[in-house]
C-alpha cells in the first residue's frame, strides 16, 4: 500500500483546470471560498468563467443554474455545510428540477474538517442529496477518485453532488481503473465479511490486522449505487459492515439496507458511522474516528461481532 | 408573439385573456387568481409588444403561483392549444399548479419564491446578447435570496436583466404593510446600484414603452409594476382572501365574468 498522501481538494481544483483548458464550457460559480476549495488557478487562468457571487449560496445555485441553461457545464464550489446545507430549495427547485447543467461540489465534510468544528463538519449533505430526484451522489475516496470522478461528470449533463473533505488524506485506490458512474470497486477481495465504504475513512478498513477474509468495497457512486457488485459480495459473506463518515441516519449505510432488504437478502449487518450527534472540534482525525465510533478499532469490533454471531 | 396591436385591441385582449383565466380556475376549480389578475397586463406586455422574440430572449416566472396569467397568455400565444387550460393543476396536465418547463414556451419552472431572479441572472450573464426578463411579486421581496440576486446583477453590471415587480401590494397573509412592508422598492433597487421605472403596470401601453425604455440600459432594470391585486373582478380587488380560490360559486363566477365583459 503506499504510504503517500494527497488532498482531494486539490485533486479538484487541478482537474478543473485541466478540463477547463479544452472544454471552453466549462464554468465555475464561487460563493467565497475559491483559495480554500483550490479553484486559484482557475480563476487566475480562465476569470472570463469564474463568477463570484460572494457570501451568497442561494443566489449562486440559482445564478449556476441559470447559466448552465445557456449551455455552460457550471461547478458550483463551496463548502458542504452551505452548499447544499443552506440553499437545498434552491438545488432542488431551480437545479434538480429544473435539469440544470450543474454540478455542486461541497468541500469539507464529514468530521475531517477536525479543528473548526461541528458547524463545519458536515455530516448530512448525503441525506440531503440522496434524497433529490434527479440528483446523483458521489463521494471520492482520495484525490485520485476525486480526479476521475471529476473528468466523468464533466461530460454528462446531468446535476450531480460530489462531497470532498478539507485534509490530506491516503491514496489507495487505484489510478488506472476506470471510474464508472454506478459502479462500485473491490478493493481486496475476500470472503467472510463485506466492508463497503466511500470517502477517506474507508482507508482504516485495509490497515486492519484479522484472521478473517475481509472484502472491501469502495463506493464512491453513492446514487446511482452498483446493487449487482454489493449484492453478489453480501450473498457470498452473508456479513456486511458499511462505514461512512456521516450521519446514520439518510447515509450510505441505509441506503444499501434498503437496497439489500428488497432484494430479499438478509446478511448480519453493521452500520458504523455517526448516530444522531454533532461533530466537534479535534486536531487528530483519528480521535475524532474513535470517539465518534468509525475507527479501525470499531472496525475489528464490528468484525468480531459479526462473526462470532 | 407580436400582435403589434394599437391600444384598443391590447385592451380587447386583455378583456378576453382576463376571461380566459377566470374560466380556467372556475373550471378546475382551484387557482391562484388575485395576483394572476395583476399579473396579467405585464406579461401581456412583455409577450404581445414587438420588443422581444422569445425564440431568443428569456422569461422567468420568478412567482411561479402567477402561472395562471403566464398559462393564458402562452395558449393565446399559440405555444399550446385553448382547451388545455382547464386541466390547469389536474392530475396529469402538464399545466401543474406551479409553472413548469413541461408547458411549452416556459423557460423554468417555479413555486418556491425567490429564486426566480437569481436564475435569470444567470442567463443574462451567459447570454448576453438577448434580454432576459424576470417577473416577481412584491410579497416575494422579503426572501433574501431576491436581495442576494440584486447585488450580483450590480456587480455584474447585467443590462440586459429586466425585473417586473408586480407590486400590487398584498400577499398570501394579508396587505404587504402588515406582514412584511416593502417600503420604497424602488430606493431599495436604487441603492443596490439598479436602474429604476415605475409605471402603472395595469395600463399595457404604458408598460411597453417602460420595457421600450428599459431595453436599453448599462444597468439592471427595475420595473416597479404598480397593479391591482385582483384587477377587473370587484370584490376580490383589494382582498388578500382572493390568493387563492377553492371552488368559486357559480354565483360570484357569473358576477366576475359579468363585470369583465361590462368593464370599461
Amino acid at each position: 500500500m503506499p504510504n503517500k498522501s494527497l488532498s482531494i481538494r486539490q485533486s479538484f481544483g487541478d482537474t478543473l483546470v485541466k478540463l477547463a483548458r479544452s472544454n471552453p464550457q466549462i464554468y465555475v460559480v464561487s460563493a467565497d471560498l475559491k483559495s480554500s476549495v483550490k479553484l486559484s488557478e482557475f480563476a487566475r487562468k480562465f476569470p472570463k468563467r469564474f463568477i463570484e457571487c460572494g457570501v451568497a449560496e442561494n443566489n449562486a445555485a440559482g445564478v449556476a443554474a441559470g447559466l448552465a441553461h445557456t449551455g455552460k457545464t457550471v461547478f458550483l464550489a463551496s463548502y458542504s455545510c452551505f452548499s447544499p446545507a443552506i440553499n437545498w430549495a434552491t438545488i432542488k427547485q431551480s437545479i434538480s428540477y429544473n435539469h440544470s447543467n450543474v454540478k455542486i461540489i461541497g468541500s469539507h465534510s464529514g468530521l475531517l474538517s477536525t479543528a473548526l468544528g461541528s458547524t463545519h463538519q458536515m455530516l448530512e449533505d448525503i441525506a440531503l442529496m440522496r434524497s433529490l430526484p434527479n440528483m446523483q451522489v458521489f463521494s471520492p475516496a482520495d484525490a485520485y477518485d476525486t480526479q476521475k470522478i471529476i473528468t466523468t461528470i464533466a461530460a454528462s449533463p446531468l446535476p450531480a453532488y460530489v462531497r470532498l473533505v478539507r485534509a490530506n488524506t491516503p491514496l489507495f485506490t487505484d489510478p488506472r481503473t476506470k471510474f464508472t458512474i454506478g459502479i462500485a470497486t473491490i478493493l481486496q477481495q475476500g470472503k467472510d465479511i463485506t466492508i463497503i465504504g466511500h470517502g477517506p475513512v474507508l482507508h482504516q478498513a485495509l490497515t486492519l490486522q484479522s484472521s478473517f477474509s475481509i472484502e472491501i468495497i469502495n463506493c464512491p457512486s453513492i446514487k446511482p449505487l452498483d446493487n449487482e457488485t454489493i449484492l453478489k459480495s453480501v450473498k457470498k459473506t452473508g456479513r456486511l459492515i458499511v462505514i461512512e463518515d456521516h450521519q446514520k441516519n439518510g447515509g450510505l449505510g441505509e441506503a444499501i439496507a434498503t437496497m439489500i432488504l428488497e432484494s430479499g437478502l438478509s446478511p448480519k449487518f453493521i452500520h458504523l458511522a455517526i448516530d444522531n450527534r454533532f461533530g466537534q472540534s479535534g486536531h487528530d482525525p483519528n480521535q475524532l474516528y474513535e470517539h465518534y465510533g468509525i475507527s479501525s478499532k470499531n472496525l475489528l469490533d464490528a468484525i468480531n461481532k459479526l462473526s462470532n454471531d | 408573439m407580436i400582435l403589434s396591436q394599437s391600444g384598443p385591441s391590447l385592451k380587447e385582449l386583455s378583456r378576453q385573456l382576463r376571461l380566459d383565466l377566470l374560466d380556467m380556475i372556475y373550471q378546475s376549480g382551484h387557482g391562484h387568481i388575485g395576483g394572476s389578475l395583476s399579473a396579467l397586463n405585464p406579461i401581456i406586455a412583455v409577450y404581445f409588444s414587438p420588443i422581444f422574440n422569445f425564440k431568443k430572449d428569456h422569461f422567468v416566472l420568478s412567482a411561479g403561483h402567477l402561472c395562471p396569467a403566464l398559462y393564458v397568455v402562452l395558449a393565446k400565444a399559440a405555444y399550446f392549444p385553448k382547451d388545455l387550460l382547464s386541466s390547469y393543476s389536474s392530475f396529469g396536465s402538464i399545466l401543474q399548479g406551479h409553472v413548469s418547463t413541461q408547458v411549452p414556451g416556459v423557460e423554468y419552472s417555479s413555486g418556491s419564491l425567490g429564486q426566480g431572479l437569481s436564475f435569470a441572472a444567470g442567463l443574462a450573464l451567459g447570454d448576453k446578447s438577448h434580454t432576459t426578463i424576470c417577473l416577481t411579486s412584491d410579497g416575494e421581496h422579503n426572501e433574501g435570496q431576491i436581495w442576494e440576486a440584486a447585488m450580483f446583477a450590480s456587480k455584474y453590471k447585467l443590462g440586459n436583466l429586466i425585473n417586473i415587480v408586480d407590486h400590487n401590494k398584498y400577499q398570501i397573509d394579508g396587505s404587504t404593510d402588515q406582514i412584511m412592508p416593502t417600503n420604497d422598492l424602488a430606493a431599495k433597487y436604487i441603492r443596490f446600484g439598479w436602474t429604476v421605472l415605475t409605471v402603472n403596470g395595469d395600463n399595457i401601453n404604458q408598460v411597453i414603452n417602460t420595457l421600450k425604455k428599459a431595453k436599453n440600459s448599462n444597468y439592471p432594470v427595475c420595473i416597479i409594476a404598480n397593479t391591482t391585486y385582483g384587477k377587473g373582478i370587484s370584490f376580490m380587488q383589494y382582498d388578500f382572501k382572493y390568493h387563492s380560490v377553492d371552488n368559486l360559486s357559480q354565483n360570484l363566477y357569473l358576477r366576475a365574468r359579468k363585470e369583465i365583459l361590462n368593464a370599461k
